[in-house]
């Protein structure tokens, strides 16, 4: 007997549904519990970042970046800076590089730990979220000692930073690589290779690399579907191209390359990887140096236009910034990760059960924040 | 629009043709600023007779070398491009991008994604933008995976006539893309499948992201709060 059709049916999900990671609606066109369509309808967060940016100067741009990505703000104001920065032809001194860099790397465990995190809560795994909320935690209080903020930073500036490093931040933060090394150990004990979440995410929701390409999916997402592309590596920016780490990609330890399970485990490889590059950059990181040296007291960048990526958590974060001369951008375009990881769910959720779906949609790791903007 | 209006407007483009940008930058109403901005790119681009409409914005400096090979990769793919489509080039080649004419775009599209030595696959992003009074542009950055070559392709087009072919099914993530800078500035993407809004909703009146875009005064009868004063 073949496929047997039962009548269709059309259901919402969300906006306001915790499994959605935001405010997100998708609807679905179910037969029983196999999905034949899914679309996504964003928008419920549109907070006009582009019009707003018109509208103040390019300093001020910066706040709202925080608010984009609101899980990433330091990587969101890190590629804010470096585009900026390169328009406006300013070289930092190699204290604020080392900074910037400690900081984005910290930025990216924090928000990995998220994901990796909620996404257990997804398949129904409770107790991993709280270790790794207990952890992400330790992150924050750092930043909160560097710039008093815990979630929204305002800590990069065009040409600088907001401070220098507080007393005593090296000392925390090496306490903290020397503890959350081993603890990587215990994750994947208590998630990774756990029977449950890899039934439920092994072989499910595969992403293969030319249409992960064609959807502009990046990041983690895409190294997991084994395209080995990192900007940090492809197209350095900032001092990236000094530190010694790799690129891990998915390899279908578990089911095939590019599933649910490989998109998870990259993010768990890659915190590994940002501890090699922290290590290094608080050995390297030089003693003295002004923060505040390079910042111009006013930020009027020549005529002309830009497009800059960086490498956030969540993959290629552009920005096109069109300049006339004025300290008003006249135009700011923010090309988000999460829009473009977003939209290939449609393409890759069909044909799975409702309960996939989610499961799909949380190793995409999505922030609303950031596609809405 | 007021006769203090405009000629605030008008006095204020003056000054900065003569070199004072400040006159526009310093005028305190958002919309007014808007607008005199929108003027002055277009007395500037009447003083150039002319000349490409994003002249006064970028790559007036940069001298135009005709058909000269050269490393510069809009240079070089803008060539190509010629070559393969004649015609299709809006203007010279320039080191910051190719501009293109709307026409053939989408044959360009497919050839530049599939040609062995180019593979264009991955489409970063399109970014709508208001030239001034009657010019909108796509910009489209596009990047190649296996070779790292990364070019800028502008479309520019007329206000009454916005429409430029859809590359959707090209770049499958065009899909979004246009759809985002049709809520934007209304460029419609003829071609497009499902060409609707994606961030406002569906009901929303006028295209935010124009600088002629003025803020609707009530949404299903809420009143929208006017901009306080001083707000930089």
């Amino acid at each position: 007997m073949g496929i047997v059709h039962g009548q269709e049916m059309v259901l919402n999900i969300g906006p306001q549904h915790p499994s959605t990671h935001g405010v997100l609606r998708l609807q679905v066109r179910t037969d029983g519990e196999i999905i034949s369509e899914i679309k996504p309808f964003i928008g419920y967060l549109h907070r006009c970042f582009e019009k707003h940016s018109e509208n103040v100067t390019y300093e001020q741009v910066i706040p709202f970046t925080d608010r984009c990505d609101y899980l990433a703000s330091m990587a969101n104001n890190f590629g804010y800076v470096v585009a900026m920065e390169e328009l406006m032809d300013i070289k930092v001194p190699e204290r604020v590089e080392f900074i910037r860099v400690i900081m984005g790397e910290l930025q990216r465990i924090a928000s990995h730990l998220l994901a990796l995190g909620v996404y257990g809560l997804d398949v129904g795994a409770f107790t991993p979220f709280l270790h790794m909320f207990r952890d992400r935690e330790r992150i924050l209080d750092i930043f909160e000692m560097t710039c008093g903020a815990r979630l929204l930073y305002n800590y990069m500036w065009v040409g600088g930073l907001s401070h220098d490093l507080p007393v005593g931040f090296m000392d925390v933060t090496y306490n903290f690589l020397d503890y959350f090394e081993p603890k990587i150990g215990e994750f994947n004990d208590l998630l990774s290779h756990n029977k449950i979440f890899v039934e439920r995410t092994a072989d499910v929701g595969v992403l293969p690399p030319d249409v992960a390409i064609s959807y502009g999916v990046s990041g983690p997402n895409l190294r997991a579907s084994g395209v080995k592309w990192d900007i940090r590596k492809d197209e350095p920016y900032s001092i990236y191209d000094r530190f010694d780490f790799d690129v891990p990609i998915g390899e279908g330890i578990k089911g095939s390359v590019g599933d649910c399970w490989d998109r998870y485990y990259v993010r768990m490889l890659e915190m590994m990887e940002s501890v090699k590059i922290l290590r290094q950059a608080l050995s390297q990181i030089p003693k003295d140096g002004d923060v505040h040296q390079t910042i111009p007291k006013k930020i009027r960048p020549p005529k002309g236009s830009i497009y800059k990526r960086t490498e956030t958590p969540r993959g290629d974060l552009g920005y096109y910034i069109v300049s006339d001369g004025s300290p008003v951008p006249y135009r700011v375009k923010m090309r988000s990760p999460a829009f473009t990881a977003l939209s290939v769910l449609g393409e890759i959720a069909n044909g799975w059960m409702m309960s996939d779906v989610i499961a799909i949609l949380g190793s995409l790791d999505i922030v609303l924040g950031e596609i809405d903007r | 629009m007021s006769k203090e209006r405009e000629k605030l407007i008008s006095d204020a483009v003056e000054k900065a043709i003569a070199g004072d940008m400040d006159a526009i930058n310093n005028i305190e109403d958002r919309v007014v600023r808007s607008k005199a901005k929108a003027a002055l790119a277009k007395a500037k681009r009447l003083q150039k007779d002319g000349s490409s409409p994003d002249a006064d914005l970028s790559g007036s400096d940069v001298p135009t070398v005709s058909n000269a090979p050269s490393e510069n990769p809009n240079r070089m793919f803008g060539d190509r491009i010629n070559q393969k489509f004649p015609g299709s080039l809006d203007g010279d080649l320039k080191d910051t991008h190719i501009q293109l004419k709307p026409d053939q775009w989408n044959d360009i599209a497919i050839w530049l994604k599939t040609e062995d030595d180019m593979l264009f696959d991955s489409l970063q992003c399109i970014t709508g933008m208001d030239m001034g009074e009657d010019i909108l542009e796509a910009r489209y950055n596009l990047h190649s995976m296996k070779y790292r070559f990364a070019i800028e392709i502008r479309i520019a087009i007329p206000k009454n006539k916005a429409e430029i072919p859809s590359i959707e099914q090209v770049w499958r993530i065009g899909d979004w893309f246009e759809r985002e800078t049709y809520d934007m500035y209304g460029i419609s993407f003829s071609g497009h499948t499902d060409l609707r809004r994606i961030l406002l909703p569906d009901d929303w009146e006028g295209w935010p992201l124009r600088k002629d875009y003025e803020v609707q005064e009530t949404y299903h009868g809420i009143v929208v709060p006017k901009v306080k004063e001083g707000w930089e």
